[in-house]
């Protein structure tokens, strides 16, 4: 759902100029913001993206008057409507800040006072700034609350923020911001910790009160889908500075700088040839305290010169369409002209069909008890996983895909034995090993390891990488000291990274280093089965494409078998031959990625797939309605097919009898009672 | 006592540094911790290398000289027993110290064992252990060394490990916070995955990360014991003739507090003071250091 | 609420039996021989045993502990045989004045130590801050009963602006009555709370102030000072509600001090002067009552910090 841009509104509302951001903290500078220029009209959405550390938070807080401690603008305007902020009384700028310009910042669970009722909450603004009475000011808010989509309002004003759902949460700081009809909205990654159904709800809801109150919007995200379903014109921030700005169309189809199209280039797509490689941005962004000379971008750019090293590019307007401006000496034209690399083939030694399939996961579940203490908790149990089965053969790599707390972690320690199923097993080359202890356990899991998400809490602070990479061998008591350093290099090796990281500690290295380094660690003990654990959802976008075409090639060169766990379906589609689709601790759908993606047959696989920003989505998925809802809980998990509450599809029948997995075609299988393909549809 | 200051932090955080190296830079730049560090020091030679250079008869009454005010030969005079002041002090400040210590370390020992005991065995042990702790730390502990040190005789030994058997609640706590946190940290998860054994987990894993917290709770156990064992003083239950401690001096001095003998109680209570600033200084300073919060 | 109120309750009185246990088990290893206490060290040994006897001494441990909990639950708390008085009366004679003591300095502390707590976090590394933080290392590292004499040593002796004495009079209301009198006693009782308080105030407003909601209510336009009235203090607040009910047993023990000091006579004084008789039944109910005390303490703290902040509830 592209969202139709107005009529070229010329009335500008908000225009930054020149602005100029540093951050002072102790003896260390930091220029967050430098010379940027941006212009906001009347009733538009202005996407601001950029990856972690490109400045476009700073420049959204810049306008709020609210920059960090140590914090200041020391150079450009801002300017609302006539009033200029830079240097405003604060007292004045109070005024303004949650009457005329708002900001909607990332759900976190402390975005919400923890101690007040979210009725008083959302009516503290319009006290503030209209002096309503306290009635009158509830009045309003709890029509906010309905203008929000927040179901039966009046019930939920004495609500306590722990009482919502993230998705709740979100819409109840929309309401909080919106309140007093602001000209201007800042959304800084309003949807970045949602899952993607709920994300495409809230942005949506955006969209529509951006219309319906006539307010301009300033989207601030580090995804670019989010940007070209919702924006009307894009600023791409690389480095403090404004590297591309222009509509989104134009933006996208005719992209000049050379940073935009490398990371359009790099995001992996639904749709994207399994056989090429990512194109991928090697290095990493610059230190912003030291001052630099030059184009933040050259020392990672394959087209930079001399003169992009020497000299700061100016922005200049693109000849064909002014409103499109690009910093670059050495502009492209339109999107990567591609000559990609093509992965190697697959060793043909290995014979998937014919195989025994290496890891088998027969009816797996998992449940526990509900709350910690034990004392006089009854008897209720989470669901987490209820009876999951799969196969996973030689050199086969299974995607496992779903939302928070569908039980995908779960089932992934309980593959890697660091969870004990309740029932079912994990047989893995003939072996049950859910039911190994002790010793046997121990030697046999040097074979079934595992990639953790966070990186930095994967590795032992206190280890030099050096022995982080030979503690697995210690264990396993393979070699001498001597002979674990030699493979420790090998490893590093393999995974791109030179051999002086040895006497590093983890905290010296950046984000894809470390995760390099624990996939190094995962292969030291030359598995033949890899578990990785959304791994590449902490790592900005062009570090990501690093990591997962090293992955990729990993994968391919040593013959491994893999499970991929994500949120993320495009990193899943990327990595696996076979997914599964996981809801509510059941699998819901599996088969060959390229069937599954392009034509879903559960409701919640389609629906999570139109969900996905900046996708056009598979042509059937228009005749499926968007997933609206919450996720149930899975301490009491819905009866018969537990998608149904949230089904558009969804009869009797799916209340009382629980759909099994079922083909659709030989290599794809879907539990629902009215799968979107038949048997006779899948070819 | 302090809380690092992280409001408006850039996104991109580092993970707490906290090899041995990192601790150190840090701790270097933190003035009050130095401070700390120095004072202690001082406090520590003074008592200790004191005597080598200040030699004065600390056995033997000597009523002749009694309650002398500061003069030449005695530059913070004597004490009711004839004793000059100044080697008193540093023969206190060794006793004082040596028990802060010892029941520092006795304390931490024993709540470092059964803190960690119960939060690797988790579960009902784990339940059971600290519910114990719960009602140890509701038992009023100044009471039960009160009544402990007036029935039997006190000797810095004895003193040492009453305050110890006291303390070690808070340790054991503390420890049980941090080994539960560590357990399911990644990187202990990753060892287990590779067949680590527990044993492994605990050495390489479990205790150097643990260590940081552990080390800062001596410190500032060694404060706190400083300061009972100077109320116990007070109360008229410290240490007993021919030994003596800054407290019971400190006591003793108070009872002549309407004669005016005021370098009895000054110097003394100045010497507590500083210790006990000292070594609160110096643990916070660590705990910044180590980054890790621990009361 | 009412199951969270009720389980906590049940932990609450386990925990009380525990005390009771400890307390009286240790006891029972310091004096196993009440009747040679009594009877002091040239009765004979057929005296002693026959007063044992008498009063069930000579029974097995648990036995006497099981039949002590029976008096206890009739509200027996057992007799002092050095004073031929119930312990209870004793307690009673007493307990108003410790306790208006108590509640005088720990009010005052709290009433000095969150607005400065607060003061400091909101401007942290100001000189304020830094003098207060400062001053209260140094509060923290005075013993209690230095602090007391040099209070009367200069507020007394030297400006002569208040008695060295507390009141004698044997109303528990003095500390309003003869304000006066009391101030010392209180400010010596409140000294170390306000150091501790004030710091723990002061780290848990700089946590809160870190937090997202307290951006979300700047972003509103709200001024920093109803930012910190009405959004910042109440969730600052709790953690110390918390340590409130973990300092009793530190303010009982600066009860003996300071009534020590100032001459106060209360329970501190009672548990003082029965230490010095050897008098352990005394010494047993006082020790115990700290027990429930703290337990009490605890508990009402925690019903408070659930009933401000309803996440508590769930996440036990």
């Amino acid at each position: 759902m592209v969202s139709i841009a107005p009529a070229p509104a010329t009335e500008r509302v908000l225009t930054v100029s020149d602005l100029s951001v540093e951050i002072r903290r102790g003896d260390r500078v930091v220029r967050p913001v430098s010379g940027v220029d941006l212009v906001l009209h009347r009733g538009e959405t202005l996407g601001i993206v950029g990856e972690t550390g490109s400045g476009k938070s700073m420049t959204g807080l810049a306008i709020m008057g609210m920059l960090p401690a140590g914090g200041r603008i020391t150079g450009g305007s801002i300017t609302f409507g006539d009033t200029e902020l830079v240097g405003l009384p604060p007292a004045r700028y109070r005024g303004l800040r949650g009457n005329d310009i708002a900001m909607v910042f990332q759900d976190s669970l402390t975005s919400l006072n923890p101690t007040r009722r979210i009725g008083d909450q959302v009516a503290e603004p319009v006290r503030l700034h209209e002096g309503l009475s306290r009635r009158e000011a509830r009045r309003r808010a709890e029509e906010m609350l309905a203008l929000v989509g927040i179901p039966r309002p009046s019930e939920r004003m004495d609500d306590h923020p722990h009482q919502l759902s993230g998705g709740m949460r979100q819409r109840v700081m929309i309401a909080m911001a919106l309140v007093c009809q602001p000209k201007v909205v800042i959304a800084d990654e309003p949807t970045t910790a949602l899952d993607v159904t709920i994300q495409a709800e809230i942005l949506d809801l955006l969209d529509d009160l951006r219309a319906r109150l006539g307010m301009a919007m300033i989207l601030v995200t580090h995804d670019m889908g989010v940007i070209s379903r919702h924006a009307d014109r894009v600023g791409v921030m690389y480095a403090g500075r404004l590297a591309e700005t222009g509509p989104t169309p134009a933006l996208f189809e005719r992209t000049r700088h050379r940073y935009t199209q490398a990371l359009l280039a790099s995001i992996p797509s639904l749709t994207h040839d399994r056989g090429e490689e990512l194109y991928s941005i090697g290095g990493a962004p610059p230190d912003l305290s030291v001052h630099d000379v030059g184009c933040g971008f050259a020392p990672r750019c394959a087209a930079a010169t001399d003169r992009c090293r020497a000299e700061q590019p100016p922005l200049v307007a693109d000849g064909a369409e002014p409103a499109h401006a690009f910093a670059c000496w050495h502009p492209a034209d339109g999107p990567v002209e591609r000559t990609p690399a093509r992965l190697a083939e697959r060793p043909a030694a290995v014979d998937e069909t014919s195989a025994a399939p290496r890891l088998r996961v027969v009816d797996l579940r998992r449940e526990y008890p509900a709350g910690s203490d034990g004392w006089f908790g009854g008897r209720r149990t989470v669901k987490a996983v209820s009876g999951v089965s799969f196969d996973v053969a030689p050199g086969e790599t299974f995607g496992l895909v779903g939302e928070s707390g569908c039980g995908k972690s779960t089932l992934g320690r309980m593959l890697v034995a660091l969870d004990r199923p309740t029932s079912g097993e994990v047989v893995f080359d003939g072996v049950a090993v859910s039911a190994l202890r002790g010793r046997e356990l121990g030697e046999r899991r040097a074979r079934l390891q595992m990639m953790f998400q966070d990186s930095s809490a994967a590795l032992d602070p206190r280890m030099r990488i050096g022995a982080i990479l030979r503690e697995p061998l210690a264990i396993q008591g393979i070699g001498t000291r001597a002979e674990r350093t030699a493979r420790a290099r090998d490893l590093l090796d393999d995974v791109g990274l030179p051999g002086s990281v040895l006497e590093r500690f983890p905290h010296e290295l950046s984000g894809g280093q470390r995760q390099r380094v624990g996939l190094a660690r995962a292969l030291a003990l030359d598995p033949s089965v890899l578990v990785a654990d959304e791994p590449v959802s902490a790592l900005d976008v062009s570090i990501r494409s690093q990591v997962l075409n090293l992955m990729r090639r990993i994968q391919r060169e040593r013959g491994l078998s893999s499970i991929v766990i994500s949120h993320d379906l495009a990193v899943v589609r990327y990595l696996s031959d076979r997914v599964g689709v996981m809801y509510l601790g059941k699998l819901v759908e599996s088969g060959a990625a390229e069937e599954v993606y392009a034509a879903p047959a559960h409701p919640y696989t389609a629906g999570l797939l139109a969900a996905v920003p900046g996708e056009e989505g598979p042509a059937e998925a228009d005749r499926v309605p968007r997933i609206h809802g919450e996720l149930p809980s899975p301490i009491d998990p819905p009866s018969g097919c537990r998608f149904r509450t949230r089904c558009p599809l969804a009869t009797d029948l799916c209340a009382e009898v629980e759909p099994v997995l079922e083909p659709v075609s030989p290599t794809h299988q879907v539990a629902c009672h009215f799968p979107l393909q038949t048997k006779e549809g899948a070819r | 006592m302090t809380a690092v200051d992280n409001a408006g932090d850039p996104p991109a955080t580092l993970p707490t540094p906290t090899s041995l190296r990192t601790v150190l830079r840090r701790f270097r730049h933190h003035p009050l911790g130095l401070v700390g560090f120095g004072l202690l020091l001082l406090i520590v030679a003074f008592c200790y290398l004191g005597p080598v250079f200040w030699k004065t008869n600390q056995t033997d009454v000597n009523l002749l000289d009694a309650a002398l005010p500061p003069g030449p030969g005695h530059p913070l005079g004597t004490d009711t027993n004839g004793f000059d002041v100044l080697g008193r002090l540093m023969a206190g400040g060794q006793v004082s110290l040596q028990i802060g210590l010892l029941a520092a370390l006795f304390a931490t020992t024993i709540g470092t064992l059964y803190g960690a005991v119960a939060g690797l065995a988790g579960g009902v042990v784990d339940g059971f252990m600290m519910r114990l702790v719960d009602v140890l730390l509701s038992v009023p502990f100044l009471f039960f060394v009160l009544i402990l040190s007036a029935r039997f005789h006190a000797n810095a030994w004895t003193l040492a490990l009453v305050i110890g058997a006291f303390s070690w609640l808070i340790s054991a706590r503390l420890v049980r916070g941090e080994v539960l946190t560590l357990r399911v940290r990644e990187y202990v998860l990753a060892a287990k995955v590779m067949g680590a054994s527990r044993r492994r987990i605990i050495l390489t894993h479990l205790i150097p990360n643990a260590m940081g917290v552990i080390i800062v709770n001596i410190t500032f156990q060694v404060a706190d014991a400083v300061l009972v064992v100077a109320a116990l003083g007070f109360l008229g239950f410290g240490l007993t003739y021919p030994t003596t401690d800054w407290g019971s001096q400190l006591a003793s001095g108070v009872t002549y507090i309407s004669a005016d003998y005021w370098w009895l109680i000054y110097p003394v209570g100045g010497c507590i003071i500083l210790t006990v600033l000292a070594l609160n200084l110096l643990a916070d300073a660590l705990r910044d250091a180590v980054g890790r919060k621990a009361d | 609420m009412a199951w969270y109120v009720l389980r906590r309750l049940a932990v609450s009185v386990l925990v009380l039996l525990g005390i009771s246990a400890v307390v009286f088990f240790l006891l029972h290893v310091v004096s196993d021989s009440p009747g040679r206490v009594v009877l002091g060290q040239r009765a004979s040994p057929e005296a002693v045993a026959d007063f044992n006897q008498r009063h069930g001494f000579d029974r097995p441990v648990v036995v006497q502990y099981v039949s002590y909990l029976g008096q206890l639950l009739q509200g027996d708390l057992g007799r002092s045989y050095k004073l031929n008085e119930s312990v209870g009366t004793l307690l009673q004679q007493n307990a108003g004045r410790s306790a208006m003591l108590s509640l005088a300095g720990l009010v005052l502390a709290l009433l000095v130590a969150i607005p400065l707590g607060v003061l400091q976090a909101v401007r942290r590394n100001s000189v304020v801050d830094r003098v207060a933080t400062g001053l209260a290392y140094v509060l923290y590292a005075t013993p209690a009963f230095l602090l007391g004499l040099v209070l009367i040593a200069v507020f007394s002796q030297q400006l002569d602006l208040f008695p060295a004495e507390a009141s004698q009079s044997h109303s528990p209301w003095v500390v309003f009555t003869d304000p006066r009198s009391m101030a010392l006693p209180v400010i010596t009782i409140a000294a170390t709370s306000i150091a501790i308080f004030s710091q723990y105030q002061r780290s848990s407003a700089l946590d809160q102030l870190g937090q997202d909601y307290i951006r979300v209510a700047r972003a509103k336009g709200l001024p920093e000072r109803l930012v910190v009235t009405r959004h910042l203090l109440r969730n600052a607040c709790l953690p110390v509600i918390t340590l409130v009910g973990t300092m009793i047993p530190a303010l009982l023990a600066g009860n003996l001090i300071v009534e020590s000091l100032f001459n106060y006579s209360g329970l501190g004084l009672l548990f003082l002067n029965s230490l010095q008789r050897e008098d352990y039944p005394v010494l047993l109910a006082y020790t115990l009552i700290g027990g429930v005390l703290t337990v009490v303490g605890n508990f009402v703290a925690d019903i408070a910090v659930a009933l401000a902040d309803r996440r508590i509830e769930l996440a036990s």
